[in-house]
């Protein structure tokens, strides 16, 4: 099938290999992406904390720059670098890591859908497993750079520096750190492609997996206002990831306690929830990446 | 050989509905038509051959593989061209097609040529960097059915792929089906309301209504029996060229006003015909082959199952 013999030739050599193929929906998507000025720019802001995290880790290991700055003896906690240093880091992170997958998820699957290119792909030795693999691989890799990638790179770089064993005493961290970012990344991925495939329009998708956010959580605090429990939690899911996220840190959350009030939902629940949802969007996408409808009646 | 496709007592229920009512049937050549009323099934049993449904009876096979239980290995070697809109409208033609070509497994360069290729293929060559949702809708037709051939498919399965396109274009179309026919082992499933588009590219035709096959027809043989059944007119010793004719093997029946019609064995061409008038000194002054069109054909198979009521 030479352009210029305008002859149509069958294909004889090399395939890829069948697991890797779910990788070409990951790299088209990302490859997209990266054409978006405005994707890029969020990009980029959303990595400019984990400088600010790094400049901190540096000063407060860094006797001569206190010095310099005179705040050394003034401040001898003001920089030290602890577990409830990378909690805020991981809190920050996985905040900026929602916004970015507003962004992002709502528009893989639905610009498939507009057309109806999904027949194209499940004609194709590609199931439907490989094609939300592909879609979910996007946002894994793209919220995983913002969280505990950056996270875990502030981690060894706080170990190279503070020494005195340091490493050794906090090594546990790198459990939750990857744990806790990895139940938010797919719980945000899930969301967002469930919306993805269910709302065509950019803009809409985006407002809601804000709602799917928010108004949960109204109606969850108006759960409790009425039962007097505080069981409406469970409808939070920041609160559900901070109290993940406090107990792999084996931090007190009597903050978050205190900002809710009532009490504390288990953290079995809290992750029994994030699960449930995660589960729940995983059926709205197998209910609606169909290559074909079928009408009932 | 292994048959093209080989339905074996098929049963689809979609929404509770019975949409293939039993299905038996074995199609053996190279190039399927798929012929039937708007509702018959054509697109359900197509759905069913690329495993986007599953049977709730029966099987259907295509080259050997099961639809159903070996979904994988057949998609590998189907290229399909779907009859309503399947593109990404933001994409380029090219960058859609070498997308759709790696799914299907080509290295991204030998995509990316592929992609090419079959874009100047069908004859786009000059809109291939524009994206696809701003083509016509002809051009769209023509773009799907590159991503179908760009992976250099074992089957192509198109479901009506001349819809929406003007005669010169579907004309154009139906000359690259046949080409792609004739110059590979490719093997062809084309679903049509177009009796022409199918008689002009298919060997077989299967026809459905209601779910049920009405008839499979091998076109290739019924045009072979056509070319021996002649009609003539003629003019002159009737007697003695009937006899001549029976001598060759030829089956003769004579009617009022030198009217014969004539069944001819294999081994006889119609050039003899001629010479044994010419030697009786018999004038033949009209000659028509039997032409039973795929209409007639369509019309009997709708007329035995049912009332045809015309609707295509």
């Amino acid at each position: 099938m030479a352009v210029y013999k305008r002859r149509y030739n069958s294909y004889t050599s090399s395939l890829t290999p069948p697991w890797s193929r779910f990788f070409v929906l990951t790299r088209f998507a990302f490859a997209d992406l990266f054409k978006s000025r405005f994707f890029v720019l969020l990009l980029i802001l959303a990595i400019v904390p984990n400088l600010f995290f790094a400049g901190y880790i540096f000063v407060a290991n860094n006797k001569t720059v206190q010095l310099l700055m005179q705040v050394r003896g003034a401040g001898a906690d003001l920089f030290s670098v602890e577990t409830r240093y990378f909690l805020i880091i991981m809190i920050v992170q996985t905040q900026i890591a929602f916004l970015l997958n507003c962004w992002v998820g709502p528009v893989l699957i639905s610009g498939d859908l507009t057309n109806g290119a999904l027949p194209l792909f499940l004609s194709r030795p590609f199931s439907r497993a490989d094609y939300v693999l592909g879609k979910l691989a996007v946002l894994a890799l793209l919220l995983s750079a913002v969280t505990w990638v950056p996270c875990l790179l502030l981690f060894g770089l706080q170990s190279g520096l503070a020494r005195n064993g340091w490493i050794w005493s906090h090594l546990w961290m790198i459990i939750p750190i990857v744990l806790c970012s990895a139940i938010w990344i797919l719980m945000l991925s899930f969301i967002s492609l469930a919306v993805s495939a269910w709302v065509k329009l950019r803009i809409v998708a985006t407002g809601v997996v804000f709602v799917s956010f928010f108004v949960p959580m109204g109606l969850g605090e108006m759960f409790n206002a009425i039962m007097g429990t505080y069981w409406g939690h469970l409808l939070n899911f920041s609160l559900l990831f901070q109290l993940i996220l406090t107990s792999g840190f084996r931090e007190q959350s009597d903050a978050i306690n205190s900002f809710y009030g009532r009490g504390e939902v288990p953290v079995p629940a809290a992750w029994g929830m994030m699960i449930f949802v995660c589960l729940f969007s995983l059926f709205i996408l197998n209910t609606r990446l169909r290559a074909r409808e079928t009408v009932r009646g | 050989m292994t048959p093209t496709i080989e339905l074996d007592g098929l049963e689809v229920q979609l929404g509770g509905r019975t949409i293939l009512h039993s299905l038996t049937g074995v199609l053996k050549s190279r190039a399927i038509g798929l012929l039937g009323p708007n509702g018959a099934g054509k697109s359900t049993l197509i759905n069913t051959l690329l495993g986007f449904h599953a049977p709730s009876k029966g099987s259907a096979r295509v080259l050997g593989l099961n639809s159903h239980t070996s979904g994988k290995a057949l998609r590998s070697l189907v290229g399909y061209m779907p009859e309503n809109d399947a593109f990404i409208s933001k994409m380029s033609g090219v960058r859609f097609v070498r997308y759709m070509a790696e799914i299907s497994g080509l290295p991204s360069d030998q995509a990316m040529e592929r992609a090419h290729e079959a874009f100047v293929y069908v004859g786009l060559g000059e809109a291939r960097y524009r994206p696809v949702g701003t083509y016509s809708l002809g051009m769209k037709q023509l773009a799907k059915l590159a991503q179908a051939i760009a992976h250099g498919p074992k089957v192509l399965i198109l479901d009506e792929p001349t819809n929406g396109m003007d005669p010169p274009a579907r004309k154009r179309l139906i000359e690259l089906i046949r080409e792609i026919r004739e110059a590979s082992d490719i093997c062809l499933l084309l679903s049509s309301h177009l009796l022409r588009d199918v008689e002009e590219t298919c060997d077989e035709v299967l026809i459905l209504r209601n779910g049920q096959i009405a008839s499979i027809c091998n076109l290739v043989e019924e045009r072979r029996a056509n070319r021996k059944f002649l009609e003539l007119e003629t003019l002159g010793a009737e007697a003695t060229f009937t006899t001549a004719l029976e001598s060759l093997g030829c089956e003769c029946a004579v009617f009022s006003s030198g009217r014969i019609k004539v069944v001819m064995p294999d081994s006889v061409e119609i050039r003899e015909v001629f010479k044994v008038a010419a030697d009786r000194g018999v004038q033949i002054r009209r000659m028509n082959h039997r032409r039973d069109s795929l209409e007639d054909i369509f019309l009997n198979a709708m007329e035995q199952t049912g009332a045809a009521d015309g609707r295509l």
